[in-house]
């Protein structure tokens, strides 16, 4: 009964959110707490997912005490229910649990949406995908069950890779990547949503199909399949994080940037699923199994703190932003931004030196996966990059720079502020969350034994970090050089204009249009004339919703054309349709 | 006045004085007004502005750049932040004159000249063929000057030092040619009202020179893809009033030379360079031939180049205007004398028109490409930024 006790919490604080939304919003925090606590085990690395989830629940609910004021009554009650659903997820030992808790989890987090826009498209866009996203594991688990031998809705083991394959496909939906196209619906679908909750869609909504995917990973059974989908969800990977990257980059919604890098970390964990699908070497498996929980854990934690800084500066574009002048708040979110930028010494730096190594450690391997591992860690070190510059966009316009000035709670404050600090505190404590067999140490330069990370690829020290050192040298250089030099001496001045009286701010849309004018051909770049803003669309939605048009016009032409009051098209229709259904059914069973 | 006459607009229009509206072969008090185009800035764009003393600007001049980051989608040009006023009028010619060869030393020689001639219409003075095959070399050997100065300029930005020091290097020895010419690096009192004053002794050999080591230089840099990967295509403008090397780039057949009556261009057999790339590669092309041309002119020019002293213009009553191609193209004095006094003094420069076609030619080019573009116009704020008191 003990790891069902976070789920009906979760359920009470759902329920008192209809009458006190305060009271909601702590007993969230409060469940989120036991439910982390009840489920962890260690050297479980699907019970991870339910600490980095319960990390997140915590530090949205504390926020939404002061953030949530403002966001109506339902809010409360209705972002206990998404969490609630996810709870199901995390615990449910069979397919119908996890169905239900897929959507307790979707529903309510549409009408989140649906709620806070007068505007019905976001809302929409987002059911639409969720429910694409259920179709799929449907269809995944009654391939299971028929897997079976019609026997069991468990989660047993399985000697074919259909339940994995779309089971997964679903997951990707969730992920905001649907097969070979960013899914523009998650950044539209997380930028009109109140922070807080844009914060636990993007942090914990896309862990659940990471839970998902590492669930049906350690169900199925090694084979050439599992070769084969590895392969897709890195071609998949590299091609999403590449896109994803540079659309964040370009952004001007500052949620949809945080919903852009929220696919760009996905794309980068699916990329890691799809190298631990190819890869033959347990060590590396091993490594980047846990990999992909590091990665998961900083991405969860770092975009949550993006999130509730964002929801700080009282606007969804850089234009409406106004830069908390709490030092506090600007310390976490850079941190934050740090961490989503993959430098240290924040998680996320770990996380992406690991991702990285594993990849080039594959490439060692050498082979056509080799090939294809140093192909597809390029295009994620490409594409941290490009994160980078999107990050540091972000912290400059709407926490640093801004001449708009703002004010955040001291709730919120010193939420944002413990967000960064625990991406600090995670960083220190990393090694512990490696399994024994790849901490090491080198004694001869004082490095001591359990202090490094290291991938294990080679006799020699190479391959290997130590976070704890990391951090001890910033430290120290960063107190000697205080010692030496003190506080630097700065002096203010009247910005100077060489006498002129036009002064302009230098704007997010000018950082980033470098980047739309020199992938212009790839992000159809339309510089317009003097009245048109320079604009770009995405080229995945863009062919989506071109595809879904020239779909309905067909069906209009084929309705009117030959179907209009003929019985004798209608009866080839469906004979035609019912042999094609038996003939899918046939191949893939 | 013999070559100009006041009437309504007509014909090629080549600026505005103070007062009046220059055509080809009238003055009109009908005002041509440019059009001043104003831009409010979208959301996103911000304004920025450079100049009017900065890195990378030889003279003061403002712009403000409306832009969304990179590309430029509209430029103003505010010429007229270092004005200066300067007192002509109640002057005699000959005092003028020294004011109005320093409006720009560069171009000392096209203003005294221009300046000359309109005293000289007004005054009906008669100028002897042999000075004005001086004055012709005076000219062109100021536009071999400024014409290097431009391409050194358009050099700088691409980073190409070794073509830009050389070119530096010609200039300096044209400058001393000059020197040794006129005794006066800038021209200055090498001419006067009805006269000219020059020491032709072995500048054959010199300019000569000149032109065989810029000829080698010219043709190194066609050869850089680079470089004209930063020209070709940068600044496409073929429409409007553009005036002196920008329009012969463009394709159209405009040089004051062709109009001239006094100057004996006509007899050296000259046709104007043309050509049909209106960019910035263009204008960097055609200003190297009209280099190389101008020295064959001046080695035609010296054998019949003769001088003499100045007229006498005390208590002399009159008005006249005089038009010549100066570097950047239509240079025009227009002159009222009375009792041997300057009483009106107008003066239209070929900046404006072609700051307002780099203006145009501006919108939807790159920061990078700015320098090229303008480097490419030739164009010099003191002959504009200047008011005749």
């Amino acid at each position: 009964m003990l790891p069902y006790l976070g789920v009906v919490l979760f359920g009470i604080a759902a329920l008192l959110g209809i009458f006190n939304r305060k009271a909601s919003y702590l007993m969230l925090t409060a469940s989120s707490i036991v439910f982390a606590a009840t489920q962890f085990v260690y050297g479980n690395y699907l019970s991870y997912y339910s600490i980095i989830a319960g990390i997140v629940w915590v530090f949205a609910g504390i926020y939404s005490l002061s953030y949530g004021e403002k966001y109506g009554r339902w809010l409360a009650s209705l972002m206990s229910l998404t969490v609630l659903g996810m709870s199901i997820i995390l615990v449910s030992n069979n397919y119908p649990a996890l169905i239900a808790g897929w959507e307790i989890m979707s529903v309510p987090s549409y009408a989140i949406v649906a709620l806070n826009r007068s505007q019905k498209g976001p809302a929409f866009t987002f059911m639409t995908f969720s429910e694409f996203s259920t179709v799929l594991i449907i269809a995944g688990a009654v391939s299971s069950f028929v897997a079976s031998g019609n026997s069991s809705f468990g989660f047993i083991h399985l000697a074919t890779f259909v339940p994995l394959l779309l089971i997964s496909f679903g997951a990707l939906i969730k992920m905001g990547m649907s097969p070979f196209m960013i899914s523009e619906w998650l950044p539209i679908a997380h930028g009109n949503a109140p922070a807080n909750a844009s914060a636990v869609f993007s942090a914990t909504m896309t862990l659940m199909g990471v839970f998902l995917i590492t669930r049906m990973i350690f169900l199925s059974a090694a084979g050439p399949a599992l070769v084969y989908i590895g392969i897709l969800f890195l071609i998949i990977g590299s091609i999403s994080i590449l896109f994803a990257s540079i659309y964040a980059y370009i952004s001007e919604n500052m949620k949809m940037l945080g919903g852009f890098s929220t696919i760009e970390n996905q794309a980068a964990i699916l990329a890691a699923f799809g190298l631990y699908l190819v890869s033959g070497n347990s060590i590396l498996r091993e490594f980047e199994l846990v990999t992909i929980i590091i990665f998961a854990l900083s991405h969860a934690v770092s975009k949550t703190g993006l999130f509730l800084s964002i929801g700080s500066t009282r606007g969804e574009y850089f234009g409406e932003a106004r830069a908390p002048e709490d030092r506090w708040m600007r310390v976490g979110t850079l941190l934050s931004t740090m961490s989503l930028s993959g430098l240290f010494p924040a998680i996320g730096g770990l996380a992406v030196w690991m991702l990285l190594e594993s990849f080039f450690m594959q490439a060692y391997l050498g082979g056509y996966i080799g090939i294809i591992a140093i192909i597809v860690g390029s295009v994620i070190a490409i594409s941290e990059g490009m994160a980078t510059g999107a990050m540091m966009k972000i912290l400059s316009f709407s926490a640093l720079f801004r001449a708009r000035k703002g004010h955040a709670s001291r709730v919120e404050t010193v939420t944002v502020f413990s967000v960064g600090a625990t991406i600090l505190v995670l960083f220190v404590i990393s090694v512990l969350l490696v399994p024994a067999v790849f901490r090491g140490g080198i004694p001869s330069v004082l490095v001591f034994n359990g202090f490094t990370i290291e991938s294990r690829f080679s006799a020699a020290d190479f391959g290997l970090l130590s976070p704890d050192y990391v951090i001890a040298l910033i430290t120290v250089f960063s107190l000697a050089a205080y010692a030496v030099f003190r506080k630097p001496k700065t002096r203010t001045a009247e910005v100077w204009n060489s006498g002129r009286s036009v002064s302009s701010e230098y704007t997010s849309f000018a950082y980033a249009n470098n980047i739309r004018l020199m992938l212009r051909r790839v992000l159809r770049t339309r510089m317009g004339n003097d009245n048109q803003p320079v604009s770009v669309i995405d080229v995945f939605w863009f062919a989506m919703n071109s595809l879904g048009r020239g779909y309905r016009r067909m069906c209009m032409i084929a309705t009117r054309k030959f179907m209009n009051s003929s019985i004798a098209w209608y009866m080839v229709y469906m004979i035609v349709a019912f042999m094609a259904v038996i003939i899918l059914a046939v191949a893939l069973y | 006045m013999r070559y100009y006459r006041f009437d309504s607009p007509q014909g090629r229009f080549v600026g505005n004085t103070e007062k009046y509206s220059v055509y080809e072969q009238v003055i009109s008090e009908q005002r041509h007004e440019i059009p001043a185009e104003t831009y409010q800035n979208l959301p996103g764009e911000l304004t920025f502005a450079y100049g009017p003393a900065t890195g990378g600007l030889m003279e003061s001049v403002a712009f403000d750049m409306h832009t969304p980051g990179e590309v430029i989608k509209h430029i103003e040009v505010d010429p007229y932040v270092k004005t200066r006023k300067l007192k002509v009028k109640g002057l005699t010619p000959r005092d003028a004159l020294l004011m109005v060869e320093r409006i720009n030393g560069f171009h000392a020689a096209s203003n005294a000249v221009a300046f000359e001639m309109a005293v000289e219409d007004a005054l009906d003075i008669d100028v002897p063929e042999g000075v004005q095959y001086s004055r012709l070399i005076m000219l062109e050997l100021e536009r071999i000057r400024s014409n290097l100065e431009v391409v050194k300029r358009v050099c700088e930005p691409a980073g190409f030092g070794v073509p830009q020091n050389q070119i530096a290097y010609l200039r300096e020895n044209v400058a001393r040619i000059i020197s040794r010419l006129s005794g006066h690096r800038y021209f200055f009192s090498a001419s006067s009202v009805g006269g000219c004053q020059i020491s032709k002794s072995g500048i054959e050999t010199r300019i000569g020179g000149v032109r065989k080591e810029f000829q080698e230089i010219f043709h190194a840099l066609l050869q850089s893809k680079i470089f004209l990967n930063r020209l070709q295509n940068n600044g496409n403008i073929s429409e409007g009033s553009l005036l002196g090397p920008a329009a012969r780039a463009a394709g159209m057949n405009v040089d004051a030379r062709l109009d001239e009556t006094l100057i004996p261009y006509r007899k050296l057999g000259f046709r104007p360079f043309i050509f049909d790339e209106p960019d910035a590669f263009g204008r960097f092309y055609v200003r190297s031939q009209e280099i190389l041309a101008s020295a064959d002119m001046i080695l035609e020019a010296l054998e019949n180049s003769e001088n003499s002293t100045e007229a006498d213009t005390a208590g002399m009553n009159g008005e006249g205007a005089a038009r010549i191609e100066s570097p950047q193209g239509d240079l025009f004095y227009y002159v009222k004398i009375s009792d041997g006094r300057i009483d009106d003094i107008q003066m239209s420069s070929p900046s404006l028109l072609n700051i307002d076609a780099f203006r145009k030619s501006m919108a939807g080019n790159i920061f990078t490409d700015y320098h090229f573009n303008w480097e490419s116009f030739g164009i010099w704020i003191s002959e504009l930024a200047v008011v005749m008191q």
